[in-house]
């Protein structure tokens, strides 16, 4: 049973990197980008992260994240392009239907923006184990109980789901249908959900002595099997994304003050 | 087919099955299964409940055929099949939901006779034959598992189904429960209902099927009289399976196991 | 009321004084009035009908019952002279280990490999990284699951499920440990895994307690055997002394099943027991036999 996880297994600098760290690489540029109303800017900042991408070797699944937007992106430079309120310089026209720079050029500000985020988080998520961003949460200060939770959940979930099916099988051979009218159709709902839950609930009960017995929640300090590293790159690049970060902020805030 | 409906029959004729393409679980079985309480044996892997979800209609065959009493399995559902064919899963949390042992059993009948007095009437019938009358007013996982296991039993002997297939019957059983699983296969078998059993416990079958079937990567490689099937060395073990403990027993004492068995353990 | 303490002897691994208990919102107790000793390097089997209050047995010689589960304890369960309760529960863990029936709800469903899962205990413990890989390599080794550690615990079968989580217990390096009814729901290849890893176990010197419904096993791995019924215990003794009990018959516990064979014709050994290892029972059959045929 597979887990939930988007994970691309591969040995490079970026995988090498602690999550945190990527994680303020992304925080950085979504706040970047935002800040700065500047196509320039954000096409800076969307090169940086496919140049990662490229480094990190998961360029093809990025490419299939930003497909998902397409459709949206078209509809907006479309809609912007032509309805903007600010619309006034006339670029071209298709058939009667004419396209403003001003709206163009704030589609693909909006459409920029959103681009970075999905490529900037998407590099987290393609180059990062799920239980390596709980561990690496966990070594900063998250409770180890939580990290179990979210641990936990990416892969009981499929199981659920595996035994759904079980239960399906189990209450449709005691001949409930699960075509006819709404009133049938919610008792089949009760029929399956009523077991799952119930039986989730009973494994947890067990899963919950064993853990016990294993120490569960002994310790607020636990050590860890596979240790995230801090090294001096990633002290670096936080230290760099940090500084970066503040400089953004405070020059805007202060343009913004001064006129 | 009308003759097969005659026989009460179940025939299942070249069936082959498989989950993803090509990747075949089952693999050209042809089998005629009538009323002597049948075992189906094999290691975990072997086909086995695959084998019965296909009887009961779960699954539907990648090629083949089934004929339960002269119905095709491929042109009816498992729900509509409940009323002929009743299935004991193997694991009772997969299928408890309500919180009275009797509402639990009771499930099952009112969806395939629509009529309340006979569910009832059914269900009470049908913890008697379990020994958990006392306990019906109870919340089913206030029961101990073997318990529960029971309940799930009876939940399908409520249906009054022609076809009863059990999956794993003794799994977490004590002797004692052993005992009243066996007794009521014996009342079952007896008024002429075709009883298959999934089951590991190869003493168990000995004792209580007249006709066992080896499974093993998707084909039959034994069939027959449960005695003779149990008997052949070479095949239990290509199958990963073991001697009953009564005939190594007469085995090595050197009687006949049918003398064993005259002893009415 | 407690009686008064008894000298606990030396070599007294486990010793129950006196033990009831009651489950919340039950009249009945669960166990009631338990006692018996178990030394080190001991295995003892627990044998009774279901319901019998093994499993309750089982939770309450690690603390589990009343602690995790509530309810009303009254006696004393002591290990290595200290009642369970009164040990704090990161020595509780590493001195008894329990596994228990059900192979997929003992794993802990957070880690990815079979290597990770074993880890589990000892990352929470808090023990050094270089310390944990060496214990855990040494564990899987043991149990035979060395080949499988990059696997996914989901994909395991049931016989390497219950090895996994006799690993994952282990790692702990108990000096007890409990298993209630580890192979009820294995095939008989995983059956036949446990019981190999419960030999090798054995022979290690860890104290264990083995409840079993498959009598054919457990008489081959237990030195004695404790007879539950309704909470409470009937007989403690050797397997053959307690399975020709008449109380087994009475109360339909039932006996590896050669030795059924032997209660019907009253074939019992010299001691006047009934045998319960299948080679003794070959034996005084044949004896049987043979007397039968010289008296015509």
């Amino acid at each position: 049973m597979k887990a939930i996880s988007l994970y691309v297994d591969k040995d490079t600098f970026v995988h090498k990197l602690e999550p945190v760290t990527k994680f303020w690489y992304a925080l950085a540029s979504v706040v970047l980008s935002f800040i700065f109303p500047s196509i320039w800017m954000g096409l800076l900042i969307l090169s940086t992260s496919i140049f990662l991408s490229l480094v990190a070797r998961v360029l093809k699944n990025m490419v299939g994240f930003v497909s998902a937007v397409l459709v949206v992106s078209i509809t907006m430079l479309v809609i912007q392009g032509m309805f903007y309120k600010e619309n006034v310089t006339l670029v071209f026209t298709i058939g009667g239907l004419k396209f403003y720079k001003e709206g163009l050029l704030h589609a693909i500000l909006l459409i920029i923006r959103v681009v970075n985020m999905i490529t900037a988080f998407g590099l987290l998520i393609l180059t990062t184990r799920p239980s390596d961003m709980v561990t690496n949460l966990v070594q900063k200060g998250m409770s180890p109980k939580l990290g179990y939770i979210l641990s936990s959940v990416l892969q009981i979930i499929p199981q659920m789901l595996s035994t759904a099916s079980t239960i399906i099988d189990a209450q449709c051979s005691r001949g409930l249908e699960t075509e006819g009218n709404f009133s049938e159709k919610l008792r089949a709902v009760f029929a399956l959900l009523g077991p799952l839950v119930l039986s989730s609930l009973v494994e947890a009960r067990e899963r919950a002595v064993a853990l016990e017995m294993r120490g569960f929640g002994v310790s607020n300090k636990p050590t860890f099997v596979r240790e995230i590293p801090e090294t001096k790159v990633d002290k670096t690049l936080k230290f760099l994304m940090k500084t970066i970060l503040i400089f953004a902020i405070s020059w805007r805030v202060f343009s913004w003050i001064m006129w | 087919m009308t003759q097969m409906v005659r026989e009460r029959l179940i025939k299942i004729e070249n069936l082959w099955f498989a989950y993803k393409s090509e990747d075949y679980v089952l693999k050209g079985i042809s089998l005629i299964l009538d009323n002597r309480p049948t075992a189906i044996v094999g290691q975990n892997g072997a086909g086995k409940t695959t084998f019965v979800k296909l009887l009961k209609a779960l699954l539907r065959p990648t090629k083949g055929d089934i004929w339960i009493f002269g119905q095709n399995t491929k042109e009816t559902t498992a729900a509509r099949l409940a009323k002929t064919v009743g299935l004991v899963f193997q694991n009772p949390s997969d299928q408890i939901f309500k919180s009275r042992v009797l509402d639990e059993v009771m499930f099952g009948p009112l969806n395939v006779f629509r009529d309340k007095h006979k569910a009832y009437e059914n269900s009470l019938k049908a913890l008697e034959i379990v020994g958990l009358s006392k306990k019906k007013e109870e919340h089913p996982y206030d029961l101990t598992l073997s318990e529960r296991k029971l309940l799930c039993l009876a939940s399908v002997l409520a249906m009054e189904p022609e076809v009863i297939i059990l999956d794993e019957p003794t799994i977490a059983q004590d002797k004692y429960s052993t005992k009243v699983i066996a007794e009521i296969i014996y009342q079952l078998a007896s008024s002429g209902k075709l009883i298959i059993a999934i089951t590991h416990d190869m003493d168990f079958v000995l004792e209580n099927f007249s006709r066992t079937i080896v499974f093993t990567d998707g084909v039959v490689i034994l069939d027959g009289e449960t005695e003779k099937v149990l008997s052949d060395d070479n095949t239990l073990e290509k199958a990963h399976l073991e001697v009953p403990w009564l005939i190594k027993l007469s085995q090595r004492i050197g009687v006949s196991y049918d003398a064993v068995k005259n002893l009415g353990i | 009321m407690d009686n008064v303490v008894r000298e606990i002897r030396k070599n007294e691994k486990i010793v129950v004084q006196n033990l009831s208990y009651r489950y919340p919102l039950s009249n009945n107790k669960a166990i009631e009035d338990i006692n018996f000793s178990v030394c080190a390097g001991e295995s003892v089997g627990i044998i009774g009908r279901n319901g019998s209050g093994k499993s309750t047995l089982c939770l309450a010689l690690t603390g589990l019952v009343p602690l995790f589960f509530g309810g009303k304890r009254s006696g004393r369960v002591l290990v290595d002279g200290t009642d369970v309760l009164e040990i704090p529960k990161e020595k509780l863990v590493r001195k008894i280990g329990l596994v228990l029936q059900n192979p997929f709800s003992q794993i802990s469903g957070a880690k990815m490999t079979v290597f990770d899962e074993v880890a589990f205990g000892l990352e929470n413990l808090g023990v050094e990284r270089e310390e944990m890989l060496e214990r855990v390599e040494k564990v899987l080794r043991r149990l035979d699951l060395w080949s499988k550690r990059d696997q996914n615990p989901f994909e395991l079968s049931g016989g390497q499920l219950q090895r996994l989580a006799i690993a994952s217990v282990l790692a702990l390096e108990p000096e007890i440990l409990v298993l209630d009814e580890p192979t009820s729901q294995l095939d008989p290849q995983g059956t036949t895994e446990v019981f190999e890893v419960l030999s090798e176990l054995k022979r290690t010197g860890i104290t264990i307690i083995l409840v079993e419904h498959k009598f054919e096993k457990l008489v081959e791995h237990v030195d004695k055997v404790i007879f539950l019924h309704e909470g409470k215990v009937i007989g403690i003794g050797t397997p053959e002394e307690i399975f020709s009990m008449r109380e087994i018959d009475e109360y339909s516990v039932g006996e590896p099943i050669y030795t059924s064979v032997c209660k019907k014709l009253n074939a019992r050994k010299p001691n006047g027991k009934y045998p319960v290892h299948f080679e003794e029972a070959i034996e005084v059959l044949k004896g049987a036999l043979k007397s039968h045929d010289t008296n015509g």
